[in-house]
């Protein structure tokens, strides 16, 4: 697990609230909203706003497939390295 | 635009598209309805569960089975316990999951056009009731046909012909109102999907010159600074229902947008009762007259109503002399999480069910999003789980169970386990408690129950907390008292009962001899020998010891 795949599921942990849970218990492959995870649509609107504020990077919104970078901790850790190098 | 009243949508036409993505004409939406009326109609069927995300199947589906005057329910979600619950009332499910009959198989000879009984009841939304128990709300067409009067006579020349773009479903009554029924009777075009996401929201609004939204506050409070808020200005209208919107989440719509979003206060019992459009207070909708109730709550005569119905809701409210109100908070224990309603009592009765439960009380917790907290007081099968399994198979155990009883976001997610609920004089434990056990942090230090003297010998009885917060990391899967948790009590309890020096030096013949677990009753024992400068202690279970040693203490200038 990269530096920033850790620090993406502490702050799916923190920002949503999912006690007796760590990073290792996320899986970096794991589908985070319906099942998988169980979160749900609310969770994805505050996962995305907390992604942005903390690394300060912003989603397209005329982009058609931003919530593919939600799909898990693997496409979001992709999406956050791909926004900070542009 | 021209209003076809919601009993003639069989027989009048609009010519424009009435629902997009892709596009439902109205011509072909009747003539759906009236094969799908004669289907139905063939089946015998007299009472129908629908369940259809895309609001055009879904206004087939209604219109057919009100022409054939089969009643409708619709349910809140599709959980097995709802399922279950609702399936004696009704002969047949239609709905986007597997094993359900779905729209285009019960097609049939089509039935001829004609009004619907405005009349009848033939329509049943479900909601959560404050005993527990799911209610079911019986709906006369009328009381639909006159809200959708209402709200074309206040805002339909402002939306003329925008497009509604919604993000909340069409199961319930705001978004059956103003997603679905409303655009139908006015011809105004409707996308088919509910749209959860902002950037979509704003992908939809692009596409079209001129567009309304149809909101919740989970959406509208949540709007980033991503989104292209010059464009989207033009929105005519931002509606918001399901829950009060905080004031900042609306200034903030109204910097960006120049516009205040306009609020809806209703119930799936009473419909529309009032609207905002900034500030605090509601403006009842024309032809409600509102009182306040003995109890404070907010009562009603609607034309949303039955005639000459009263009802009263469980909304504290103040009633200004003009007519207009300010609500309260809730009298009764269902909560609001993020708009959906969610009775806290049949959710306890559901975790009480449980083999190892033996008391749960439930509470919100209004974190980055609003979830449910859960005291648990597990029984002795609980407790084995929790002291050979751990905290986390013992909470994810039960979130399972309810997963049959509830939606996913009803779910706790926040445990607080104890040995038994805190009670008042009366034996109650009020929600205000609740609210503030759940709020706390978990306990870093043993309960206790009693401290004897003997001879310079302290003995303290004492419970170990099931939720000590020590546990999670030591063990995940079989909690343990760590050691030095141990000596940190006796150095932390022993100055409450003995003069001891302050500092501490170091440690002698520590001796760990059983395991000190969640749940368990324990004695500890110290004594000071000022001579050597040394506290001992043990802790015993019973009357084995679980641990001992010497702890050497120097005065604090050494």
């Amino acid at each position: 697990m990269s530096d920033l795949q850790h620090e993406i599921k502490q702050l799916i942990i923190d920002a949503l609230g999912l006690e007796d849970m760590g990073p290792d218990d996320i899986g970096s492959d794991q589908t985070l909203f319906g099942e998988g995870l169980g979160l749900d649509s609310v969770d994805a609107l505050e996962l995305g706003l907390a992604i942005q504020k903390r690394f300060g990077v912003k989603i397209d919104a005329d982009s058609k497939d931003t919530r593919k970078h939600f799909a898990n901790v693997n496409s979001l850790a992709a999406f956050v390295s791909a926004q900070r190098a542009a | 635009m021209t209003w076809i009243c919601l009993d003639r949508l069989l027989l009048d036409e609009h010519a424009a598209p009435l629902f997009l993505a892709p596009a439902l004409n109205h011509a072909t939406l009747r003539e759906r309805a009236l094969r799908l009326a004669g289907g139905l109609r063939a089946r015998g069927v007299q009472r129908l569960a629908l369940h259809l995300e895309d609001a055009g199947e879904m206004a087939v589906a209604l219109l057919g089975a009100w022409r054939a005057g089969v009643a409708v329910l619709l349910p809140a979600d599709l959980q097995a316990a709802s399922r279950a619950r609702l399936s004696p009332r009704v002969d047949l499910w239609l709905s986007d999951q597997p094993g359900d009959a779905q729209l285009a198989e019960l097609f049939g000879e089509p039935l001829p056009a004609a009004a619907l009984e405005l009349d009848a009841t033939l329509l049943t939304l479900c909601t959560s009731g404050s005993s527990g128990e799911p209610k079911l709300i019986d709906k006369q067409l009328r009381q639909l046909a006159n809200e959708l009067d209402t709200l074309e006579a206040l805002w339909g020349s402002a939306l003329d012909d925008a497009c509604v773009i919604g993000s909340v479903a069409t199961q319930h009554i705001y978004g059956l109102l103003f997603r679905l029924l409303w655009p139908l009777c006015a011809g105004r075009p409707a996308l088919r999907r509910a749209l959860p996401f902002p950037e979509d929201i704003q992908l939809a609004s692009r596409e079209h010159a001129a567009f309304c939204w149809v909101g919740s506050p989970a959406l509208l409070k949540r709007m980033g600074d991503n989104l292209d808020w010059p464009a989207l200005r033009a929105v005519r209208k931002v509606f918001s229902s399901g829950g009060a919107l905080p004031a900042d989440a609306a200034q903030a719509l109204q910097q960006r947008l120049g516009q205040w979003p306009t609020e809806i206060y209703g119930s799936s019992e009473t419909g529309g009762i009032a609207w905002r459009q900034g500030g605090s207070l509601w403006q009842p909708f024309a032809g409600v007259e509102i009182e306040q109730a003995a109890d404070g709550a907010l009562a009603l005569r609607s034309p949303c109503l039955p005639p000459n119905h009263r009802e009263q809701t469980a909304d504290a409210v103040r009633i200004d002399a003009d007519g207009r109100f300010e609500l309260l908070g809730r009298l009764d224990r269902i909560v609001k999480l993020e708009e959906k309603r969610v009775s806290l009592p049949m959710l306890e009765q559901a975790l009480a069910a449980h083999p190892w439960v033996a008391e749960a009380r439930l509470g919100v917790i209004e974190d980055n999003r609003a979830y449910l907290g859960a005291l648990l007081v597990p029984s002795s099968e609980g407790l084995h789980v929790l002291r050979n399994q751990g905290r986390r198979v013992l909470t994810e155990g039960l979130r399972q169970h309810l997963k049959g009883h509830c939606e996913p976001l009803a779910l706790p997610r926040r445990w607080r386990l104890l040995h038994e609920l805190p009670g008042n004089a009366q034996g109650k434990l009020g929600q205000a408690e609740v609210d503030t056990l759940l709020a706390a942090p978990r306990p870093d230090k043993p309960q206790i129950l009693d401290a004897r003297e003997q001879d310079g010998e302290w003995q303290l009885h004492l419970r170990i907390p099931l939720d000590l917060r020590y546990f999670s990391g030591h063990f995940p899967s079989t909690p343990v008292l760590p050691g030095v948790v141990q000596i940190d009590w006796v150095l932390h309890l022993a100055p409450g009962y003995l003069t001891i020096p302050p500092r501490f030096v170091g440690m002698e013949v520590l001796k760990f001899q059983q395991l000190l677990r969640p749940g368990d009753l324990a004695s500890l024992t110290f004594r000071f020998d000022p001579a050597r400068n040394k506290l001992y202690f043990s802790y015993q279970i019973g009357d084995s010891a679980a641990s001992s040693g010497r702890i050497v203490l120097g005065a604090a200038d050494a």
